[in-house]
């Protein structure tokens, strides 16, 4: 226990000081690290401890993300409130919108609960897209660019963070928590779980509210990091992105969503600067990725630790 | 239909199921008594699986009704069974295989003190001790720690065994407990149910093919034949029966296994 608290206190150090060493570029990658880190480890709350794969969950960090921009626009408010509010309205209206869509999707499991999930994502893409009085349409939202220090890398660097480190803290009490040992076993036999007397959609209906929740809030702080919106964060390509992050990191492993969103992000942007086919190199250091590390980056790295 | 105590702690009455055109159960009937170790036998096809599903709530029943601890049951989820003192095991274990044999049993815990909703504290160290208690009425503290998927096939049926009784139920429901197994260890596999659930004063019901292992520990039979009760009574009524014999205990390992714990 005490060296988990070690090493929760390193992290977390490493993590205030990262940005110092950093230039701006690198720290606009680092806050993009978190708002995906973030969703990434959201998703996997769903995939890796609940056993329930869902293909729609860039509709949560996409309705969060323009939740946020809209209360951005809209509300008015001064820029300590705005910046207090506007994660948890974006963490409210995608926990709502997963309560919605949660309720139809779990009635499903395996297969039919992915495809579920995809096609409510497609209506809400059609939403971000055709209602442009409200969402801008094809040009999504842009301007979104807060003012004063949190404009800059440094400070929104540290807004950021101080949005994960709690979510990520209270994820890690939720997963270790008797409702995350009950979605433990929900991946392993559902049927099982219902005859020790838990309601078992109610509790995953539960599950996909909080992973909603927390991956709307990565919407939002990557919606103020790069200044706009745009549908296309809630099409179905976008849904890959947090599966490809938590399989690389091992589906397994809490933190491992981390490190994947971690080496996600910045293998694209080392490669992208490269060749203009970077999606091609990306999938082909997945592909090796996997079939090498079939647990993960973190799957792995435990192994050999024992 | 009353709540007033019932002299039973588990009654079907009626119960029909048809799929399309197969008549599954038919007006089948069925009483177990508090502390009763109650079998259901027939040849494969009888309709005993379906019943077994029918009474544990996985299946609706097209007719009938069933009545557990003294209050109607028919149409309930199996959620609602277990929280009401109903606990079954399956005919393929069902366990939770990557989590630890400990583990297995804290998520049955958890779930009977209705801590599942607990977001906050770690579940770890909660019911440790009630769980290795019931590891150990099941013979398996020693391996509390391993995980369950590196189990034997006996030592998995002795888990879910665990888990079942981890919601303490008042009747537990056994679907062919033994199967699976090699003969030697069935009968001390079910002698391991009925000496837990003597302890406990669990009531019994279950299903088994192994007429050794029925008449080992059954105080009583019902015969389902062709999706009807052929035949109710204690082991040495039924095997009386020339009904019986005629159409399910012909083989001789019945006679051979006679009295068997009694």
């Amino acid at each position: 226990m005490s060296s988990q608290r070690a090493w929760t206190l390193l992290v977390c150090t490493l993590l205030v000081l990262l940005p110092f060493g950093l230039s701006d570029f690198w720290i606009f990658i680092a806050i993009e690290v978190l708002a995906f880190a973030l969703y990434a480890l959201s998703f996997n709350l769903l995939l890796g401890f609940g056993g329930m794969l869902s293909f729609g969950h860039a509709a949560f960090f996409g309705v969060g993300a323009y939740s946020a921009a809209i209360f951005f626009k809209r509300s008015g408010l001064d820029v300590v409130w705005m910046f207090t509010l506007a994660p948890l309205v974006a963490m409210a209206v995608s926990a709502t919108a997963a309560a919605v869509i949660g309720y139809f999707s779990v009635r499903r499991s395996g297969i039919y609960f992915s495809m579920l999930t995809f096609a409510f994502q497609m209506l809400l893409y059609t939403v971000a897209l055709k209602a442009s009085g409200l969402t801008g349409g094809d040009d999504g939202i842009t301007g979104l660019k807060p003012p004063g220090v949190l404009g800059q890398p440094l400070g929104y660097y540290f807004y950021a963070l101080c949005w994960c480190l709690p979510s990520v803290y209270l994820l890690r009490r939720l997963v270790l928590s008797p409702f995350g040992l009950t979605l433990r076993a929900l991946k392993d036999d559902p049927l099982r779980v219902q005859y020790v007397g838990v309601h078992v959609r109610r509790h995953q209906w539960a599950a996909f509210v909080i992973s909603a929740g927390f991956a709307g809030l990565g919407g939002a702080l990557f919606a103020f990091s790069s200044g706009n919106v745009f549908p296309s964060w809630l099409n179905w390509t976008a849904s890959a992105t947090p599966v490809v992050m938590a399989v690389l990191g091992g589906v397994q492993s809490f933190y491992g969503a981390i490190v994947g969103a971690a080496v996600y992000v910045v293998l694209e942007v080392m490669i992208s600067g490269k060749t203009e086919y970077w999606p091609l190199a990306m999938g082909i250091i997945i592909v090796l990725l996997v079939l090498l590390m079939p647990t993960g980056l973190v799957g792995r790295f435990k192994r050999a630790e024992r | 239909m009353s709540t007033t105590a019932s002299p039973f702690v588990l009654e079907a009455r009626g119960i029909s199921k048809r799929f399309g055109g197969l008549q599954a159960l038919q007006n089948v009937d069925m009483q177990v008594k508090p502390g009763e170790f109650h079998a259901i036998i027939g040849p494969n096809g009888a309709g005993k699986s379906t019943f077994f599903n029918a009474l544990t709530g996985l299946l609706k029943a097209d007719e009938g009704e069933i009545h557990f601890d003294g209050r109607k049951v028919s149409g309930l989820a199996p959620h609602q069974l277990t929280r009401l003192g109903m606990g079954r095991t399956f005919q393929i274990t069902r366990v939770f295989h990557g989590m630890t044999v400990l583990e297995n049993v804290q998520v049955a815990l958890s779930a009977h003190a209705r801590q599942t909703w607990n977001g906050w504290t770690a579940a770890g160290g909660q019911h440790v001790a009630r769980g290795l208690e019931l590891l150990e009425r099941v013979g398996l503290a020693a391996q509390a720690g391993r995980t369950a998927r590196t189990l034997a096939h006996g030592d998995k049926k002795r888990l879910e065994l665990a888990i079942a009784l981890a919601s303490q139920p008042k009747l537990l429901l056994l679907d062919e407990p033994t199967a699976g197994m090699a003969a030697k260890e069935r009968l001390a596999s079910i002698q391991l149910v009925h000496q837990v659930a003597q302890q406990l004063g669990v009531s019994c019901v279950f299903t088994e093919h192994d007429m050794a292992v029925v008449f080992a520990v059954a105080s009583r039979i019902t015969v389902l034949h062709q999706g009807k009760v052929l035949a109710v009574g204690q082991p040495q009524e039924v095997r009386a029966s020339a009904l019986v014999q005629q159409v399910y205990l012909g083989e001789p390992v019945a006679a051979g296994q006679a009295g068997a714990g009694h």
